[in-house]
């Protein structure tokens, strides 16, 4: 099974994407986190604004992603896991993160990202990282987005970064609920 | 040869959000009180001779209105069409339904929607509808000649290609699960 995904994905990033020059978006990417922290001036707003960015991209990038490659329904949160590291991260940023401590229940994971290219210029001054700043908050923001449109109800947060300090990137991923399909208002 | 007749895109909170039609003698579209700019275009003799685009193109006709639009709907309450709305939530009853149906007896029930019995078309002496969900819960119904075979490659087409290219990336549009908002690009309805 993942080998499958693992080659979906590379398949995918080769074939059917369009790329773009990685400087640039990461230079764009930082340049909208510094004009971020210039009009909010407090971290933890920052955060939720990016989280906010990111759900509106995944909200959209999910329909990309399921009208490139044929995937089906996926059974569990491991097939789920699995193909957000191996197809989505692979078509759109061209990483692989592994995908890690899984709970009893396997309703929570860890993605962890070896090299993150967003932080690739980026340096963190300390006010920033005593403010609570996670600088890559986008990419929780998109698998919420992602994952909701898909019917799972999901939170998803920073726990390690590589630009606080940390040796690797961890987003720790857990599903809350599985959503109902919408039944049409009846008229009574 | 196919013809199509109407089709209708419902997003995951059940609202119809794009409609055009070629050909209709009874169309729902002028129903309305009292609207002669819309009625006028709305009898399109237009003939959708296949769902081919490029042919489409070529055919060199005015193009069938589109609803919902949001020139109507900024103007108040009083402007809404009735009719047609409960024309798009009869449509939508019936694809809900048979889809239901469809998966109860497939035994792959689940709250979660989708479309795991694989639902396609049912038709009838007149018609025959077609039905295309994607995961994310957009749902497309095609309803053409009853001659047709199968219109799932061409609804499929019409997902990957034209709505995810045109709809999902264009930022003015709201796909937020919030409010439901008409398909309003130009080039979507191209």
């Amino acid at each position: 099974m993942a080998k499958q995904y693992r080659s979906i994905g590379e398949e995918v990033w080769k074939n059917k994407v369009e790329k773009v020059n990685a400087e640039l978006f990461i230079f764009t990417y930082g340049s909208l986190v510094v004009q971020l922290i210039k009009d909010y001036e407090d971290y933890h707003s920052v955060n939720k604004q990016l989280d906010k960015l990111g759900y509106n991209i995944g909200v959209r990038l999910i329909d990309d992603i399921l009208s490139r490659t044929n995937l089906e329904k996926c059974k569990d949160m491991r097939e789920t896991a699995e193909v957000i590291s191996k197809i989505g991260f692979r078509m759109f940023l061209n990483i692989a993160p592994s995908v890690s401590a899984w709970s009893a229940d396997s309703k929570e994971f860890s993605l962890i990202l070896d090299d993150n290219p967003l932080n690739d210029f980026c340096e963190l001054p300390p006010r920033a990282v005593q403010g609570g700043l996670w600088y890559s908050n986008v990419l929780c923001g998109v698998v919420r987005g992602a994952l909701e449109m898909v019917g799972l109800l999901v939170k998803v947060e920073f726990v390690r970064d590589v630009v606080r300090g940390d040796e690797v990137s961890e987003i720790r991923v857990r599903l809350e609920k599985v959503l109902d399909e919408e039944v049409p208002v009846g008229d009574d | 040869m196919t013809i199509i007749y109407n089709i209708y895109i419902f997003d995951r909170h059940c609202e119809c959000i794009f409609y055009t039609e070629w050909a209709s003698q009874n169309s729902p579209l002028t129903a309305r009180s009292g609207q002669s700019a819309d009625a006028a275009t709305a009898q399109t003799t237009a003939r959708g001779a296949s769902s081919d685009a490029q042919d489409r193109r070529s055919l060199d006709q005015p193009r069938p209105t589109v609803w919902p639009s949001s020139a109507n709907s900024t103007h108040g309450s009083l402007q809404r069409n009735l009719p047609m709305e409960e024309h798009a939530k009869l449509v939508y009853g019936v694809a809900f339904s048979t889809r239901n149906i469809v998966n109860k007896l497939a035994g792959k029930d689940g709250p979660q929607g989708g479309n795991p019995g694989g639902f396609m078309s049912f038709a009838t002496n007149t018609y025959r509808m077609h039905y295309y969900e994607s995961p994310t819960g957009v749902k497309f119904i095609l309803n053409t000649d009853p001659g047709t075979t199968s219109m799932q490659q061409v609804l499929e087409m019409i997902y990957r290609n034209i709505y995810v290219e045109y709809v999902t990336k264009n930022p003015l549009f709201n796909p937020n699960p919030a409010k439901s908002t008409p398909i309003e690009n130009d080039y979507f309805r191209a």
